[in-house]
């Protein structure tokens, strides 16, 4: 089913002119905390079943399902924490950055409600560093609720003081990938852990600890508010609920919109961002550039969690569009991207490592025209051999790389093979300027 | 992350007298960050922060004193301080342009950007202008795509990047003046 009205956006008008800041007082004023109310007045064990119940599935790339990751925590072990997944540093993704500059207690009462059913003693919300302003909107927030007893209290019958902090990064994509925040959390380099131990039972200083994305905890006070069987009335029945989708590339409205999983990518491109621009559709990515590439046939590609195996790419990830006109070079398209997985790749683990910085190298051997004809098997061999699911990698960044060049390989042959030839033209411009 | 390491690879740097983590820096941060973490270590990045924006990048003698100051290890500050793109090791210009080079703004145009910056400017990526004013990086997705193309300057994120307008605005911030008709001097800055 559609959606009927905005949920996770219902502060933040459409227009750019109205959108503004929400701060405590505005936002109590439109039914904020009342769902940590509600929630506060149910046994912890009860939210949990809820959010189970709600079929929420993480918002940050995987897609976990929420409630079942909560109830892996030991019990009774504690101090325990929740680290709150800011750190939004995959390309074309913006989600999080729009939800929070506008309206930050969506995102606070959603920590304290995942924080009282689990008894969280001490929340972190890592933030990616370049976002200096959002930063500075948070900590304001945070003081808010401090000042209101959102934070700094002791739940009902226990002696568990809940905290919450903001904890800012430092301009490391890796950082979001779970471990890697935990490792970036304690001062050192954000470098992903072996798994096991998993986070909920030795995180975040060895203690056990939950890790949500800030869309899907934004998403928990509407869920306690208006039930599981309400949640479930939008999107498919393996993906639940309201989604925020970010438009970018070439697109005439580019922003970030929300609608029902399972929407068509026709329809977010077209009833909400405008249209393409500059041309006609040829490709786009699904969910942030880990996610491989959806085809020119794809368009109305039906977007929601397991898009994976119906067309071919990773999965939906973090659900930010990023559209390609039919004037694009999609050699040059797959070059940045993979530019992008040797540069974040932290360094660990030799296959992306070493294989990413090696097939950045030969796209930019084939941008230079000095493509030769079986670079396009190699380049697919190297890809294919690297990432957590082939097992040859501590975590999923490498698995990212390797969708992307082995979906562009797959849906676009002709286009790659033909830069194969010898005697190529150079390639400059990614795409005519629109 | 980043590969880059021929920062690194430079020679240990003078020493001062005077401590880069001053007391009331030390205060401040021992208050306020200390209580939130089980271990010290942790106000690592806070405190590199701090620094960051006291001087505008991170001294080598500050992760001799950081390491002190948060009782672990100097190789632990070098091993975490240098993994963060953010922890520049050496002194920047006045205004850091940070040019998004990922797929939506390059879709958008940010070749065109970085390019026409470059060519005003004379400067690459990683440089520099003579005069200390203006410091050209690249970097990967800031998290504002729908703004493609777009830059931070220093702190601020500048969207829809149009080359000639911000190179203009650039051009206007690098040739501010005081009052007395000499040019600003550096905010915040120390040593550069
Ligand atoms: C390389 C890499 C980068 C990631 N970056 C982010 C990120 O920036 N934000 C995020 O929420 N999740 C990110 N994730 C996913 C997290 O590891 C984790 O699955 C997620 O934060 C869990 O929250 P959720 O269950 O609420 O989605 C990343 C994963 C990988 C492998
Ligand atoms: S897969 Fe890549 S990014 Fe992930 S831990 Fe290994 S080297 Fe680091
Ligand atoms: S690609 Fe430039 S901000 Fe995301």
């Amino acid at each position: 089913m559609a959606l009927v009205a905005p949920i996770l956006l219902k502060r933040i008008p459409a227009e750019p002119a109205q959108r503004r800041l929400y701060r405590w007082a505005d936002y109590t004023a439109t039914g904020g905390y009342e769902g940590l109310q509600k929630a506060c007045a149910m046994p912890p064990g009860e939210v949990i079943k809820l959010v189970v119940d709600s079929g929420l599935r993480g918002r940050g790339g995987a897609g976990f399902p929420c409630g079942t990751k909560w109830t892996f925590l030991p019990k009774d072990i504690h101090p325990r924490y929740l680290a709150v997944n800011f750190d939004e540093s995959e390309p074309g993704t913006f989600k999080d950055r729009y939800l929070v500059e506008h309206d930050p207690h969506a995102l606070l009462e959603g920590i304290a409600i995942a924080a009282y059913a689990n008894r969280i003693t001490t929340s972190y919300i890592y933030i990616r560093g370049e976002y200096h302003r959002q930063a500075g909107i948070l900590e304001e927030a945070v003081a808010e609720a401090y000042a209101y007893g959102i934070f700094g209290r002791k739940y009902p019958g226990t002696d568990i003081v809940h905290n919450c902090y903001v904890h800012r990064g430092a301009g490391a994509y890796i950082c979001g990938e779970e471990t890697g925040l935990l490792e970036s959390l304690e001062g050192k380099r954000g470098w992903p852990r072996n798994k096991p131990p998993f986070p909920a039972v030795a995180g975040a200083f060895a203690k056990p600890t939950i890790i949500n994305n800030v869309e899907t905890l934004a998403c928990l006070p509407h869920i306690v508010l208006h039930g599981s069987a309400w949640f479930k009335s939008m999107g498919t029945p393996s993906s639940a609920g309201p989604k925020l989708f970010g438009l970018s590339g070439h697109v005439n409205q580019p922003g970030v919109y929300e609608e029902a999983l399972g929407v068509k990518m026709s329809t977010l491109i077209e009833k909400y961002a405008g249209g393409v621009k500059g041309g006609k559709y040829k490709a786009a990515i699904p969910g942030g550039v880990s996610m491989g590439v959806l085809g020119t046939d794809q368009y109305h590609a039906e977007l929601d969690f397991d898009i994976g195996k119906k067309y071919n790419v990773l999965g939906l990830g973090t659900a930010g569009v990023i559209v390609m006109n039919d004037q694009t070079d999609l050699v040059l398209a797959l070059r940045n991207i993979v530019r992008f997985f040797a540069h974040e790749s932290c360094g660990q683990c030799t296959p992306c490592r070493e294989g990413t910085a090696w097939m950045h190298k030969m796209l930019n051997r084939i941008v230079d025209g000095f493509g030769r004809p079986r670079d396009f098997d190699l380049l697919m061999e190297i890809a294919l051999s690297m990432g957590a699911m082939p097992g040859t990698t501590i975590c999923g960044l490498a698995d990212g790389a390797n969708w992307a060049v082995r979906t562009f390989l797959q849906k676009f042959p002709e286009e790659f093979k033909a830069r194969l030839k010898c005697g190529q033209v150079r390639g400059v411009e990614l795409t005519a300027t629109a | 992350m980043t590969w880059l390491v021929e920062d690194r690879l430079k020679p240990y740097a003078a020493r001062r007298a005077e401590p880069y983590l001053t007391d009331a820096i030390k205060t401040q941060v021992a208050e306020k960050y200390f209580p939130r973490y089980p271990r010290k270590q942790a106000a690592l990045l806070p405190l590199f922060h701090r620094l960051r924006q006291e001087y505008g990048y991170i001294p080598e003698q500050a992760i001799d004193e950081t390491a002190d100051f948060l009782g672990i290890a100097r190789a632990e500050v070098q091993d975490a301080v240098s993994f963060y793109e953010e922890f520049r090791l050496t002194p920047s210009g006045e205004y850091v342009i940070s040019v998004c080079r990922s797929i939506s703004c390059e879709l958008c145009g940010s070749r065109a950007v970085l390019e026409r910056i470059r060519h005003v400017f004379g400067v690459d990526p990683g440089e520099t202008t003579a005069d200390h004013k203006i410091t050209v990086l690249e970097v990967e997705c800031l998290g504002a795509c729908e703004q493609a193309p777009c830059a931070l300057v220093n702190e601020d994120l500048h969207g829809h990047l149009e080359p000639d307008n911000f190179v203009r605005k650039l051009q206007a911030l690098s040739a501010a003046r005081d009052d007395q008709g000499r040019a600003a001097a550096p905010t915040g800055r120390t040593h550069i």
